[in-house]
């Protein structure tokens, strides 16, 4: 690590930790000058300067997407292994004998690399030569909750600070007019998304993620109310200027500064973010590439949302689409899910690497878990129960390395056997691809060292491109 | 005897247990916080006419040490502001006077605002909410009676030894009257509170994690301890061995937290219901079955008439829809009293709250994992701080822990409640880490004062209250916050005290001084305004959360759901509800200038104080804006800020009301109005 590095960070150290008060909105302050003097601070060259996270919650089946399992199909309907299942207990499964189930869906090889992708995925086949195929994913939870919290801030509780926000944390914003952490929301609502998957912790609150809404306002109370025009909004917030700095006189504190520039950038948000949110300014072809509708709650809406966004200089935006928790009728359930992604994760990829961005944007598509290949329920609404112990994800653009497979799960789909990876792992290859060293990325809170990855994680050297 | 191979095993566990809790106690205990509190002698200082009592001696000697001298007493009107905002959390009534302090601090605090105030210092630490959280975010129904609890015993003033001794054994206690009974099982909601994973399908792991949560909340609320970090392993840094935890967990394992593990598992609730009270749910059951009573008869008799009049002998499907029109209606009626009775659940009154169970001693559980039980530890206290000896088996321990941390000799609990009581004051800690005293936490920055008002707040009868008044009657406390040259360049981050710190209003201060500035707040004291079924699921899977926060109570009585919180909570940093935070967050973001410019509370308290000023028609305009500066800052303006203000509302826009509409929002949206001087 370079000095100049190691000064900045102590620094900010050391302000975050006399953060009573003064010290944390000095840090802002400080922390937002630098975002808007020095683009970014990495620790090494970063092969990404962005990602786009698009998070399936609720739990993929690995089997039935990226992760071929013959087996499966030809036990179909036998009891599962006992050595394999061993003691597991599930979150709904209750039988002691749960039967094998194969997938419905065929899987073929696509591209030069020949992944196998299986056909709930069409389009996102055919740029199958860009993904980084992890199947060796595994994770410590099998609650929802718990493995989302441990997916985005590496711990199960709350209060530890999500992946976004230690990105924007490190890396600043590039753009002065938008936060540096937005989070997009879609699907069909079953899990509950909590605040605290893409929240501060105990950072500092301005890098926790903003969620833009789909409908309405894109953030709360963006719009002026009836009959304040931008001008007069001018005025006042001129003359909000000028009380502060009146008051800054008397008081003396950097803080002062710092609320005229939020003030600055609410009144630059206002431009910004109606612009930015209205896809009017794509043209139809563009929309219809996405599959995106005006007006609409869709993944796909978002998707499109998310390289305007990444165009400006936004460094992390989180997409959640939800609606992936297949207990139950999972042919059916899966086919919606897929069929919402499938089409806008392809376009996107086309389009940011038409427009030469695919290279320094990380795409991140995957769940908080896998589901178990055993069925849970009969018939044709059989379902899968959640699967901690081996789940797929995949990684494309900003320097993932394109076209592979990486690790593998044993011939069930139950354990991933080979090159495991664990979340921690996964958490520390994204932050390297963006330039920063997990290790090195600290804040220290309550008189300890915090990281994203706690004392673990190995950065997946394979996976680099 | 013969050794079985479970006895071998659990031998092995043991001596490695015993190898790997090579914690050096004797050296561990060396540590500051675990040193018994002495009183120090007063240091001596140089400007002594500066000092108004005894904590400005201590403030004085570190920086006439540092070389520096305190900033001067700030403003009247200032200080006014920020007695309200420290004792009741709300604004000064405009034109009050500002006579004695001495007495304008006692009339506040005696004030029932003042309870409130201290409350939501006090909910934030013990993770108050009004749902579960988590997956299964059922609702806290009757956790509010908690948070009254809470509220009148700081307006009563409550010794805080007590204070802890009821929130863990409340209900152990002998009781003064079925009231006072009554108080102290709710005080045990204290221990229920938590975030619980109502769902998870190992049983044992459920209640485990229950235990912890608890242990790990009392740990850090009133020890200043990380006790959870011991569950899996020895604590890495401070005197814990596992052994020690599981000590702890057998006390928590011989209490009733959960009426069922089964899911959705229900915590378990102290009934409150009397005689009184059963027989008028019996009542309300009888009408329920008088009414259903009166239905069937009237059905049958329906049934019958329609039997002779088609000339049938069975009835035909769906026999209500060929009834006469006149049976029709009257049999809709009995039905409709029926639905609406029904409707009308009596629920006899109850609170969240613990009570004992069986006494069992628990083993550890090697790395956390209760499929590996080592060595049965018999329940005790910590040995780091105690001297280790078992629980008597014929009770939980319980009462016993809470007179253990509740003890004056006790060396962490007075130290943790002064530096908390200072924090909330000073908007940082004696010690910077409030729930953190142990090895990994900071070191106070001023020992002996920390030290001095434990003792003194011991010796002052555990008096919140008293150690209130001696705080804000300091010179300390009346400092100005303008630091000088000198001050910034040797104190910046002012852990010295050289000055006051400038403060932003919290989240429920700033709402409840809109509401108060638009003549709206309401201050009825207690009680609930969230009408939720107990246990039921907030939001689910399938639903959006559909609490509103649209009442003008104050702040404290609003839902706190977690997962969900209201958005302007959310945004002017109100501390997660799920965890134990003596310190809360001071940020600056855009999205709260946008709350500020655009929401509807705001927008709808300036366009009131607009109609105030306007309805004024006596008032010339330089009136009016000094009417505005008075209510909002406490203070008339100066000739250039009167004529700047009167400036602006001439030229903003032609008409009257939207011109100081925006006046009043731009001085809503200054610093002077959000923070403290």
């Amino acid at each position: 690590m370079n000095e100049q590095i190691t000064t900045e960070l102590s620094r900010r150290a050391f302000l975050g930790k006399t953060a009573g008060g003064l010290g944390s909105m000095a840090l802002s302050y400080l922390l937002r000058q630098d975002a808007l003097t020095k683009p970014s601070l990495p620790h090494f060259a970063p092969k990404a300067k962005r990602v786009i996270y698009m998070f399936m919650s609720g739990g993929p089946s690995q089997v039935d997407t990226f992760d071929p399992k013959p087996l499966l199909n030809r036990l179909e309907g036998k009891t599962m292994p006992a050595s394999i299942i061993k003691n597991h207990q599930f979150a709904m499964i209750k039988t002691k004998n749960p039967i094998v189930k194969g997938s419905p869906w065929k899987f073929q090889n696509h591209g030069q690399s020949g992944i196998e992708i299986s056909e709930l995925f069409p389009q996102v086949s055919k740029v199958a030569d860009e993904l980084a195929v992890v199947r060796s994913l595994h994770t410590d939870s099998f609650n929802h909750d718990p493995a989302v919290m441990f997916l985005n801030t590496g711990d199960v509780r709350f209060g530890r600070p999500s992946l976004g926000a230690w990105t924007s944390y490190g890396l600043g914003t590039e753009n002065a007019n938008l936060p540096a952490y937005v989070v997009l929301v879609s699907g069909k609502n079953r899990q509950p998304l909590l605040d605290s998957y893409w929240g501060a912790g105990f950072l500092p609150t301005e890098y926790q993620g903003t969620p833009f809404r789909s409908q309405g306002e894109p953030v709360l109370y963006l719009r002026n109310p009836k009959g304040i025009s931008s001008k007069t909004r001018r005025d006042q917030i001129d003359l909000i200027r000028s009380l502060n700095e009146k008051h800054q006189e008397n008081v003396n504190d950097p803080e002062i500064t710092a609320r005229i520039k939020q003030y600055e950038l609410a009144y630059r948000m206002q431009t910004s973010v109606p612009e930015l949110a209205a896809l009017t300014h794509e043209s139809q072809a563009v929309r219809t590439a996405y599959g995106a509708e005006l007006g609409k709650v869709s993944f796909a809406n978002n998707c499109l949302l998310a390289r305007r966004l990444c165009e400006r200089g936004v460094r992390f935006v989180q997409l959640f689409e939800k609606g992936w928790d297949s207990h139950g009728n999972i042919a059916k359930e899966h086919t919606a899910r897929s069929r919402a992604v499938d089409q806008p994760i392809a376009a996107l990829i086309s389009d940011l690497k038409q427009r030469g961005l695919l290279d320094e944007t990380l795409i991140v598509w995957g769940g908080e878990f896998g589901r178990t290949p055993m069925a849970q329920g009969n018939g044709v609404g059989y379902g899968r129960d959640h699967h901690p112990h081996g789940f797929t994800m995949w990684m494309a653009g900003g320097g993932a390395k394109p076209g592979i497979v990486h690790g593998a799960t044993d011939e069930f789909g139950y354990f991933a056997i080979k090159d495991k990876v664990h979340v921690h792992d996964l958490n520390a290859t994204i932050l390297h691809l963006l330039g920063l060293d997990h290790e090195h990325l600290i804040y220290k809170h309550a008189g300890r060292d915090f990281r994203l990855t706690d004392v673990h994680g190995y950065v997946v050297r394979e996976l680099l491109g | 005897m013969k050794m079985t191979a479970r006895m071998l095993v659990l031998l092995l566990v043991a001596t490695a247990l015993s190898a790997a809790d090579k914690i050096d106690l004797a050296k561990s205990q060396k540590h500051w916080a675990f040193q018994p509190v002495k009183k120090p002698a007063l240091p001596m200082v140089k400007n002594k006419v500066w000092v108004k009592n005894s904590i400005d001696q201590f403030i004085l000697a570190r920086l006439e040490k540092a070389g520096l001298q305190p900033a001067p007493p700030a403003a009247l009107s200032d200080l006014q502001r920020r007695i309200h905002y420290a004792l009741r959390g709300l604004l000064p009534v405009p034109n009050s006077k500002i006579g004695d302090l001495k007495s304008e601090i006692k009339i506040q605090m005696a004030t029932p605002q003042y309870g409130e105030r201290w409350a939501r210092h006090w909910l934030d630490v013990v993770r108050y909410a009004d749902s579960n959280g988590l997956d299964e975010n059922a609702a806290h129904a009757n956790a509010w009676r908690y948070r009254d609890y809470v509220v009148t015993s700081f307006n009563a003033d409550k010794p805080f030894d007590q204070f802890i001794i009821e929130q863990i054994a409340g209900d152990l206690l002998s009781a003064k009257g079925e009231a006072a009974r009554r108080e102290q099982r709710i005080a045990t909601g204290f221990l229920s509170l938590g975030p619980k994973v109502l769902a998870e399908p190992d049983k044992i792991k459920m209640e485990m994690d229950i235990i912890d949560e608890q242990i790990d909340t009392l740990g850090k609320a009133l020890l200043g301890l990380t006790l959870g970090c011991a569950r899996c392993h020895d604590h890495k840094f401070d005197p814990i061995p596992t052994a020690d935890y599981y000590a702890l967990a057998g006390i928590f394992k011989s209490t009733k937290t959960m009426d069922s593990l089964k899911t959705i598992a229900k915590w378990h609730e102290h009934s409150f219901a009397t005689p009184a009270h059963k027989k008028l749910k019996e009542k309300h059951e009888a009408l329920i079955a008088t009414q259903k009573k009166a239905v069937n008869a009237f059905t049958a008799k329906a049934n019958q008439q329609l039997l002779v009049e088609l000339k049938l002998e069975k009835l035909p499907t769906n026999p209500e829809g060929k009834y006469s029109e006149t049976n029709q209606v009257e049999l809709a009626k009995l039905n409709s009293t029926l639905k609406r009775l029904e409707a009308d659940v009596y629920v006899l009154p109850s609170a969240m709250g613990v009570e004992d169970g069986n006494a069992t001693n628990l083993p550890i559980f090697v790395r956390g994992n209760h499929e590996r039980p080592g060595e049965i530890q018999p329940r005790h206290f910590p040995r780091a701080l105690s001297d280790g000896k078992p629980i008597s088996d014929k009770v939980s321990g319980r009462l016993e822990l809470a007179q253990w941390i509740a003890n004056r000799n006790n060396p962490l609990t007075a130290r943790v409640m002064v530096n908390r009581v200072w924090r909330w004051h000073f908007g940082r800690g004696l010690v910077g880490t409030p729930d953190n005293f142990g090895k990994l936490g900071e070191k106070p920055s001023h020992p002996e004062l920390l030290d001095w008002l434990a003792a003194w707040f011991v010796e002052n009868g555990w008096s919140v209250k008293k150690l209130n008044v001696l705080i804000l009657n300091s010179a300390t406390f009346q400092m100005s916050s303008t630091p000088n040259a000198a001050a910034l360049k040797i104190d910046p981050t002012n852990v010295l005290m050289s000055r006051a710190p400038l403060r932003r209003m919290e989240a429920e201060p700033l709402r409840d001084s809109l509401l108060q500035i638009g003549g709206q707040l309401d201050l009825k004291v207690g009680g609930t305004i969230w009408a939720f079924e107990n246990y039921k699921l907030v939001f689910n899977h399938t639903s959006e959360d559909a609490t509103t926060y649209n009442s003008n109570r104050r702040a404290i009585y609003l839902p706190v759901i977690r997962n969900h919180v209201y958005d302007l909570f959310e945004l002017f940093d109100f501390p997660d509800p799920g965890t134990v935070n003596g310190n809360r967050a001071d940020t600056t973001i855009a999205p709260q200038s946008l709350y500020l410019m655009n929401s509807p509370l705001v927008l709808r308290t300036c366009a009131t104080m607009a109609k105030q000023l306007l309805a004024e028609g006596k008032l010339n305009n330089t009136e009016r804006v000094e009417w505005l500066y008075v209510k909002v800052y406490n203070r008339k303006p100066t000739a250039n800020e009167s004529k700047r203000a009167v400036a602006f509302v001439n030229e903003f826009c032609q008409e009257q009301q939207a011109s100081w509409q925006a006046l009043c929002q731009a001085l809503l949206s200054s610093n002077e109005f959000l923070y403290l001087k």
